[in-house]
């Protein structure tokens, strides 16, 4: 097929655009990794882009000294493991039962946990009630109110129907009950599905943020997010990382961007190993609705 | 009249009878399925339906001590006070600014791009392409928050470029005049290629002999694009336009919070963080859950009238 001479113009164009525009998408976190290996005097005149100016490794032995924010770190990582296991059981044990035809009260229970999706808790009433629940000040606020997602769960249903019925028959005759025909051969059959469903959950748990707003008072129990919004918003807090400030050799410009890169290194490792995960889950997603 | 009232109320309730023991039945043989959901019906009465009618307290003198049951009920009082106060006309002025410039500038976003990305045809470029651009989306905000502070602060790379070219520093986050902007363009960088997604997968379903007929009319890529991908995919726009505005005025605390500082209070204070701190940090629970309530509503009402508007094209969600 033969391109008009406009065409191929739109082709160069469009090229050149959308590398420009993908290389920002990545260009500012190169940079904070440039100003972290920096010294501070570089980082505060302006001369760090893409390539650290006078390297040095000071603000990163500072960071990876930091207990306060190991310990953040650690809540983190506790919340992601348990909670994405409890919500993974909540989601599949839920999604089951309402991908079931015998299952009587399929849509009216269904449609409970549709509504709401439109109808969101709002955030005092649900402040409140999770504060009756006793979850304040508790590292279980952080995964108990949000357990079920609608959405994950609706796909997980939707790929549980999708499942034909003569494994059903099958598992029968071998005497199979409800719970071992799920964990022993749904659960088995729906594996991508799980995959994702777990990778979505994952990300939430480790970019928890508002749930720690509402309901930790307690900063040992913060976590990485949490912790990370103290450093940004009190030169203090970050001075407290640093009892000494008259060592120059990182300042809080420096220490500021090592944290953001802190935070985000096991997103953007694991990021380009399961891409194709969360893709996948995305677009499930949309053909539900 | 009255028998027949009678007999029909009475064959209603023999249905009742006849449901409630096919449904006995079912609980005897299926009391495993049964089981299996109970966990999930408990989470969400408690923590979707409880504070769904929790938001009763809207319409009470709500006292913590004395919990929903003991509260002086005050109807709309806490309405009518709202109406005349001059802090909920600022934040509700903001919100309703920033949700209208993120309908303007956000929602098309991803379409566009779908629409670019459509048009590159060397495939390892497309996928490296896209591969970039889906990654804010797992960034928090607090991360992304943290990168707009440090790119934008006084000595930061944004000024670096400004002084390359001789102009003066500036303050960007704690100037107002540049909040909003600030918020609509980080929204757009976050989640513009997560967004395209959607309608990338709309793109591929459409039938390619569509395209064939096209070109044999003489059409090239632009008008192709114009006649046929674009209204294919109006569809998947209808569908997620109408998701949106049923939250219209929900912007997501995440991001302003993590964006706002004091100065910049007077432009950016929305709901949720006004919510926030009126609500949670200074206990005013009545008059801020009743600001709650009046979001919800607006986004009903949005989705309503759009709705309307979507099923006249036979498009709407219901």
């Amino acid at each position: 097929m033969k391109l008009t001479i406009g065409e191929r113009l739109f082709q160069v164009v469009n090229y050149t655009l959308l590398l420009v525009l993908a290389s920002t998408m990545i260009a500012p976190l190169i940079h904070l990794l440039a100003v972290s290996f920096s010294s501070p005097i570089a980082a505060d005149s302006k001369e760090v882009f893409l390539i650290p100016v006078e390297f040095t490794l000071a603000t990163w032995q500072h960071i990876l000294q930091n207990e306060v924010l190991w310990r953040a770190f650690g809540v983190t990582v506790f919340i992601t493991v348990a909670g994405t296991f409890l919500s993974m059981l909540f989601t599949v044990l839920t999604a089951f039962p309402l991908s079931r035809k015998e299952f009587m009260l399929r849509r009216p229970v269904m449609l409970m946990m549709v509504i709401t999706m439109i109808f969101n808790a709002p955030m005092i009433p649900f402040f409140l009630t999770v504060r009756e629940v006793g979850l304040m000040d508790s590292i279980w606020s952080l995964i108990i109110p949000g357990l079920v997602s609608t959405f994950n769960m609706v796909i997980v249903r939707t790929f549980f129907m999708s499942i034909p019925k003569d494994i059903d028959d099958a598992a029968r005759i071998d005497g199979c009950n409800e719970f071992r025909l799920l964990f022993q051969i749904y659960l088995q059959l729906s594996k991508p599905v799980l995959a994702t469903i777990s990778l979505f959950y994952a990300v939430g748990y480790w970019n928890t943020f508002k749930t720690a707003v509402l309901f930790l008072r307690n900063p040992d129990l913060w976590p990485l997010q949490m912790r990370l919004r103290a450093f940004f918003t009190s030169e203090e807090e970050l001075a407290a990382v640093d009892l000494i400030m008259g060592d120059f050799d990182f300042n809080t410009t420096t220490l500021k961007a090592a944290t953001i890169i802190f935070a985000t290194i096991p997103i953007v490792i694991v990021y380009p190993y399961l891409q194709k995960y969360f893709v996948k889950g995305a677009v499930l997603g949309s053909l539900k609705e | 009249m009255a028998e027949r009232a009678d007999t029909l109320a009475g064959k209603k309730s023999n249905n009742q009878q006849l449901i409630n023991s096919r449904l006995v039945k079912n609980i005897r043989k299926h009391w495993v399925l049964y089981l299996m959901i109970l966990p999930g019906i408990i989470y969400y009465i408690i923590f979707k339906y409880i504070p769904l009618m929790g938001s009763v307290i809207a319409f009470q003198d709500y006292q913590i001590f004395k919990g929903i049951l003991a509260s002086p009920w005050v109807g709309f009082e806490n309405f009518r006070f709202l109406y005349n106060y001059e802090d909920f006309h600022e934040v509700l002025r903001n919100t309703a600014l920033i949700a209208f410039y993120q309908l303007i500038f956000q929602f098309p976003a991803p379409i566009i791009l779908a629409l670019l990305f459509n048009e590159i045809r060397i495939l390892i470029v497309k996928k490296t392409v896209q591969s970039l651009f889906y990654l804010p989306h797992f960034l928090s905000w607090v991360v992304v928050g943290g990168i707009v502070f440090e790119l934008l602060a006084n000595q930061g790379i944004v000024n670096a470029i400004r002084e390359m070219f001789g102009y003066a520093p500036i303050l960007f986050m704690q100037e107002e005049s540049y909040f909003r902007s600030i918020v609509v363009i980080s929204g757009i960088w976050k989640e513009v290629g997560w967004g395209t997604i959607i309608y990338l997968a709309a793109i591929t379903a459409i039938n390619p002999s569509l395209y064939e007929a096209a070109v044999i009319d003489g059409a090239n890529r632009f008008k192709q694009t114009l006649y046929i991908t674009l209204p294919l995919m109006l569809p998947t726009i209808t569908v997620l336009f109408l998701l949106n505005i049923g939250n219209f005025l929900e912007l997501g605390f995440d991001q302003i919070y993590n964006l706002l500082t004091p100065m910049t209070y007077s432009v950016g204070d929305i709901i949720e963080t006004y919510v926030y701190r009126a609500g949670v940090l200074q206990g005013q629970y009545s008059l801020t859950t009743a600001i709650g309530l009046f979001q919800s509503v607006i986004g009903f009402v949005l989705l309503w009238i759009f709705n309307r508007l979507a099923r006249k094209s036979e498009q709407g969600l219901w």
